[in-house]
């Protein structure tokens, strides 16, 4: 093809060229075509020359419909042919908007408009156009921006509009038309826009406006949506401006949906106008809390200063309401919980919370509230709630008087039952005595004194029974004067082998099982010998056909759960357990074995004190007993006693004198007693050993004596003493006045308060009764002369 | 069979051409019976259900319309519609037949002149895409009706209406004055098939044309 001059055939070139040249320069587009239907040429300016990338001449003598094609984008092709197509079939007019792509490559948008040229105008026959012609406009920029404008338009749900004064007729974006819920168009009618508008807003578009120019107006109002009749509030914005074509004033704006913000506008309004009321209801509910609540409610600064109490405060405590705030409660609080409120509200004020803390607060009529108090700080105040607990506090002391009632009537019981035994055999003990007497004062009598001292020696035998028996009572009353050394349990059990060995008796095969290293311990070492010849009898007693028995002592280190259930503290503890393969226990009779009294034995053959007694040694020496039994297997029972940091010291082999030798050197002995056969008892005693003896009855005179200036070697006294002072006041009184006063106190039994929980200072002694005359020999020549016989 | 109806869009395109190439000759008509330049174009179509068609035009017309009927036999067998706004067909018809007319004139002249633009346009437009296809059609006397738009669509009482609708603008340009209205086609389903076998025509028509010029 190309053949450039092959067209035209009735016209020259330079008539063409004008042509286009008028026709470019009356559209001011930017090349200007004209197609030629019966040459199928396209005939171009120099604009269109360069769009197609061919010479001017080229263009000029026109190229053909295929190369006329060729760069159109393919996916706009068939359209532009088929619009082409219609124009050679009879159509008049073209709008069409297509793309090129560039010799240079780049895509662009075009503008497409023609005429068909009607061939004769003097109308003779059909009418038949013979060509067309037009404009090829770019438009890429164009389309660009209106891309980007709808791209805008819809990310931002933004449509657009315009209006010129005096049409009816709106310009509208397809957003425009989405917002109102209408089917896409460009235009549509100002009063269908205005009719969705709901009664008594503004109109979206004001036709009966006047307004200036320049003038930028917005108002809010709401639509029905045509599609879905929904109710959605719009914001329409816009400007007067002056429209280029008609000279008239255009409207040109935007509108999007703002029913959101309008929602959450008025919610904010509901919420703002009930906020009010709601703090109202709930604070009138709070304080109906704070009314009817029977606990005491307050909040207080971080001092504990009252800032706003209820009124609980005053029904409970009976105080005004003016008479707590401003002050602590400390002013109300009871002496004794004082200082334990104040740290609790420090303790407060530090952040922690309270929980259960319980003090007493003064009622006005002077009586004490019992309170239990719950605590949080927040924000530099206390919030407080306290609970009247009086009554349960009232119940609990009720509930443990009860308790100290029932335990006071178990001990009645007992004392009941100890008396009876005790005087069953002391019944026995003493006629034992009285007719020993008797007898002898009837041998006297006849002169046969060859049998006297078969007498004496019965007689003298029951009552160190019944010496023997008090003590014992004692012991289980714990209130038996312990004298504790530091003890060596090894050796005082290998001094014990040989009685326990003949004690036991040839069917019994004693083991004795001693610790290396074993601890000293604090006891006192009679007592020990005592309570291990009583558990191995008991042992002995139960294996009547004979068994083995095994002492044996430990090392232990209690710690703090296993102390726990011994009733211990935790630390160090030298045990000394007794073991059988006996009978055993039942665990009911094991509960029950430390009872005092209780005894498996037959009646008669003990007054079942002896594990009591143990029990009371043992617990008054800060360790404890316990027993593991099994019916059938046997019985071990072990002595726990504290560790003692201290060597041990020599053990008095307790041997007394048979014999009353003459021992004194003339010392003076004051002897206090208000019962004065005793008095005289010891003073004639003391005077058959060698002593010169001063007798007072009571403490005055005791003083009186201790005053003057006669040298007093030792005092002994009676611990309990009628005339307002006692024992110990007598000797402390004493060594006031003589520092170096040795004292011997005698008493019945120990009383602790006494005697410093058993426990005396240097110089000082106990000899408890009833004694003999060789252990009294004994004590005073230690104390006087400073050694034993 | 609704689905059959479906066009394509190039099948629309085609449809919008072939559209314009029967406005062209209605056109071309009117402007041999007033003597003046008088342009039609139709830029876009759509084919829609009945209901839609009111609401279209409910939508885009908010006043009083005015439309001219005629109902087809033959090739189409239908109903065709031509609707202006009342405002503007009085406009309409001083730019057909001549400013020269008192406004009482006009006035009088009003129905019979609309009646006979109204049948050029819509005899140009349907005629033209008979012959294409060969075949006839008869088309009725034109009648001229006053409405609110969506009765035009939904003769008879029909409560269910279920017909599709070939809705076209139209745009007249007359002496330099634009005036826009419709074309509303009610055509049946076997119009509707001949209507797109016609479109294929066309396009395989236009699709040959530049073998032999390229």
């Amino acid at each position: 093809m190309g053949g450039s001059t092959t067209f035209g055939e009735s016209e020259p070139p330079a008539a063409v060229e004008e042509r286009l040249r008028n026709i470019l320069s009356a559209s001011g587009g930017a090349a200007a075509w004209e197609w030629h239907m019966g040459g199928k040429r396209i005939l171009g300016d120099s604009g269109f020359a360069t769009l197609y990338g061919i010479a001017p001449e080229e263009a000029l003598s026109g190229i053909s419909p295929g190369r006329f094609f060729a760069i159109i984008h393919p996916q706009d092709r068939d359209r532009m042919r088929l619009a082409m197509g219609g124009m050679l079939r009879g159509s008049e007019v073209l709008s069409k908007q297509f793309r090129i792509i560039s010799p240079d490559g780049t895509v662009r948008w075009l503008q497409a408009r023609a005429r068909a040229h009607n061939a004769q105008r003097s109308g003779q026959g059909p009418e038949q156009s013979d060509r067309f012609s037009g404009v090829l406009l770019d438009i890429t920029e164009q389309k660009r921006l209106e891309e980007q404008l709808r791209i805008a338009q819809t990310a931002g749900g933004v449509g657009t509009f315009e209006h010129v004064d005096g049409f009816g007729t709106a310009t509208v974006s397809g957003q425009f038309c989405a917002l109102l819920g209408m089917h896409a168009a460009t235009d549509l009618p100002v009063r269908t826009i205005n009719a969705l508008v709901c009664a008594g807003d503004p109109p979206l578009i004001d036709l009966a406006a006047r307004p200036e120019l320049g003038l930028a107006t917005h108002a809010e109002l709401r639509i029905m949506r045509a599609d879905t009749q929904e109710i959605r509030w719009l914001m329409r914005r816009g400007e007067y401006i002056r429209d280029a074509d008609t000279s008239g004033v255009r409207f040109s704006g935007v509108i999007y949906d703002i029913t959101d913000a309008k929602r959450v506008e008025s919610q904010l309004r509901v919420l703002n106008e009930t906020l009010e009321l709601r703090v109202e209801e709930r604070t009138r509910e709070r304080d109906r809390i704070w009314r009817v609540s029977q606990d005491l409610l307050g909040v207080s600064d971080a001092h504990g200063v009252w800032m706003s109490i209820n009124p609980a405060w005053t029904t409970l405590l009976g105080w005004a309401e003016s008479e707590i705030i401003g002050n602590t409660s400390e002013w109300l609080a009871h002496e004794e919980d004082r200082e334990a409120t104040r740290l609790e509200v420090a303790r407060l004020a530090a952040g922690h919370k309270t929980l259960k803390f319980e003090n007493r607060l003064r009622r006005r009529d002077g009586g004490y509230c019992w309170l239990s108090w719950t605590a949080v700080p927040e924000d530099g105040m206390l919030y407080s709630v306290a609970r009247d607990i009086s009554a349960e506090k009232e119940a609990a002391a009720a509930l443990a008087k009860t308790q100290e009632q029932l335990r006071q009537s178990h001990k009645m019981e007992a004392v009941g039952q100890l008396t009876g035994g005790i005087a069953h055999d002391f019944n026995n003990l003493l006629t034992g005595i009285s007719g020993s007497l008797e007898m002898l004062q009837a041998r006297l009598a006849q002169r046969r004194l060859q049998d006297a001292d078969r007498y004496i020696a019965a007689a003298q035998s029951a009552s160190k029974r019944a010496a023997a028996l008090t003590h014992r009572l004692l012991a289980f009353s714990r209130r038996q004067t312990l004298e504790p050394k530091s003890t060596d349990v090894n050796r005082l059990v290998a001094s014990m082998d040989e009685l326990v060995r003949r004690t036991m008796g040839p069917p019994v095969q004693v083991e004795v099982v001693t610790a290396v290293g074993l601890w000293t311990t604090l006891v006192d070492p009679n007592q020990l010998e005592n309570a291990l010849l009583n558990l191995c009898i008991n042992a002995r007693d139960a294996m009547p056909d004979g068994g083995r028995l095994i002492i044996e002592t430990a090392n232990r280190w209690l710690e703090e759960h296993a102390a726990h259930q011994r009733e211990l503290p935790a630390g160090p503890y030298v045990t000394l357990s007794v073991t059988d393969n006996g009978t055993g226990m039942s665990p009911s009779v094991a509960a029950k074995a430390f009872d005092p009294f209780f005894t498996t034995k037959p009646i008669g053959q003990g007054t079942g004190l002896g594990l009591s007694m143990i029990y009371g040694f043992a617990r008054q020496s800060g360790g404890q007993v316990r027993i593991y039994s099994e019916v059938g297997l046997g019985t071990t029972i072990c002595l726990y006693l504290p560790r003692h940091l201290g060597s041990a010291d020599t053990l008095d082999d307790g041997s007394s004198a048979r014999e009353a030798p003459r021992l004194g050197k003339g010392e003076t002995i004051l002897v206090v007693d208000d019962e004065p056969e005793i008095r005289v008892l010891v003073a004639e005693m003391l005077e058959d050993l060698g002593y010169a003896a001063i007798e007072a009855s009571d403490g005055r005179d005791a003083l009186v004596v201790l005053q003057s200036t006669v040298p007093i070697d030792l005092l002994i006294t009676d611990v309990g003493l009628t005339g307002g002072l006692n024992g110990r006041q007598v000797a402390d009184a004493g060594r006031a006045l003589r520092p170096e006063l040795k004292v011997l106190f005698m008493t019945g039994y120990a009383e602790n308060a006494v005697l410093s929980q058993g426990h005396l200072e240097p110089g000082m002694h106990v000899l408890t009764k009833p004694f003999s005359l060789d252990a009294l020999a004994n004590r005073v020549q230690l104390l006087v002369n400073g050694r034993p016989t | 069979m609704r689905t059959a109806a479906k066009l394509s869009e190039l099948e629309r395109d085609a449809l919008t051409e072939l559209v314009n190439i029967g406005v062209s000759r209605a056109a071309s008509s009117l402007r041999k019976m007033v003597g003046r330049e008088v342009l039609l174009s139709v830029p876009a179509i759509e084919i829609v259900s009945q209901r839609e068609a009111v609401t279209l035009i409910g939508e885009r017309e908010e006043g009083e319309l005015i439309a001219v009927r005629q109902d087809l036999s033959g090739a189409f067998t239908g109903r065709a519609l031509l609707i202006f706004p009342q405002a503007t067909s009085l406009e309409l018809v001083r730019a057909v037949v001549g400013e020269e007319l008192s406004a009482a004139e006009a006035a009088a002249m009003e129905e019979e002149a609309l009646a006979e633009t109204g049948n050029i346009i819509l005899n140009g437009c349907l005629g033209t895409m008979a012959n294409m296809l060969r075949q006839t059609l008869t088309m009725t006397l034109p009648e001229v009706f006053h409405g609110k738009g969506g009765g035009f669509f939904l003769p008879d009482g029909d409560p269910e209406p279920d017909g599709l609708v070939l809705f076209l603008y139209i745009n007249f340009s007359v002496l330099g004055r634009d005036i826009r209205g419709y074309i509303a086609m009610l055509l049946d389903m076997p119009s509707l098939l001949t209507l797109k076998l016609l479109v294929q025509q066309f396009i395989d028509s236009v699709m040959s044309d530049d073998a032999d010029a390229v």
